[in-house]
């Protein structure tokens, strides 16, 4: 049988089974969260980076995590945080090159292995690359998720009201540039 | 000069259109767990259960040997009961008419 969530906080305070509560955690969480990433990052090499920094990150911080929030919750915001991280370093690396990130991100995107989409997929992706990367944020995790507003706010931290309207503008935005047929 | 057409992405498949590699999320959960110090659970399973079916293989063995030389034990002890028991059965005389009678009739 699988520990509660109160079970597993009180085994990450226990020295002797912090190892065994965490690697539990890693596997409970590690599709989820490389799919929050993945989105975001769209390449796989670069998910799994990020990823591995989310778990390590999360290791090293155990001392700070007093289960005031789900561990999910927690987990969700390290992976946000290390995801635009990222995302600022790679814009800052590119700073020089004519090529926004955005168009190094498709172009990444296109040339992984691990992309199996079809030509509206492709499409959809590029749409949603023209969002800021917050507003991507919110609307990769209403869209593809499905995660409540009310959790996308502990996560993110801003306002259920804000969130839905980052939504409502990410939606007709892509869908305006989706039905503009070249 | 751009057509148009209405598309509403609730319509559409919200399939993700990305893979990972086989295996891929098992291997990663192996690599987190070496990197925080985590031995394989797998391998300390398995590795208890062969020194379970050790033990009950050394145990059964001091068994069997430790019920076997009591068996012996008494094996020996109900010989020398019985010698015992057959002696005192027969009186002081006839026993030695007998030790002093018999190589007197041998001869």
């Amino acid at each position: 049988m699988n520990p509660t969530e109160e079970e597993l906080v009180q085994q990450l305070n226990q020295p002797a089974h912090r190892a065994g509560a965490f690697s539990g955690i890693v596997r409970t969480y590690q599709e989820r969260l490389y799919w929050h990433i993945r989105k975001m990052v769209l390449s796989h090499e670069d998910a799994n980076d990020v990823l591995q920094n989310t778990f390590m990150k999360a290791w090293n911080g155990l001392d700070g995590f007093r289960g005031e929030s789900q561990i999910s919750t927690w987990l969700y915001r390290i992976a946000t945080n290390e995801t635009l991280t990222f995302l600022t370093n790679k814009r800052m690396r590119n700073q020089s090159s004519i090529d926004d990130v955005e168009e190094i991100l498709l172009q990444n995107l296109k040339a992984d292995n691990y992309f199996n989409g079809n030509e509206i997929q492709l499409k959809l992706q590029k749409a949603i690359l023209t969002l800021p990367e917050k507003q991507r944020l919110v609307f990769n995790m209403k869209y593809f998720d499905d995660i409540t507003y009310d959790q996308m706010e502990a996560i993110l931290g801003t306002s259920v009201g804000a969130l839905k309207a980052s939504y409502h503008f990410a939606v007709k935005k892509i869908e305006k540039l989706l039905s503009e047929e070249d | 000069m751009k057509n148009k057409k209405n598309i509403l992405i609730e319509e559409m498949s919200k399939d993700l259109p990305f893979g990972v590699p086989e295996n891929y999320f098992n291997q990663f959960a192996l690599r987190i767990e070496e990197q925080i110090g985590y031995k394989k659970t797998i391998f300390r399973k398995g590795f208890r259960a062969w020194m379970y079916m050790a033990a009950m293989f050394i145990g059964i063995l001091i068994m069997g040997q430790v019920f076997y030389t009591v068996n012996r034990n008494n094996a020996t002890k109900n010989a020398e009961n019985y010698e015992t028991y057959v002696l005192s059965q027969v009186d002081e005389n006839s026993l030695v008419d007998m030790y002093v009678d018999e190589p007197a009739k041998n001869k």
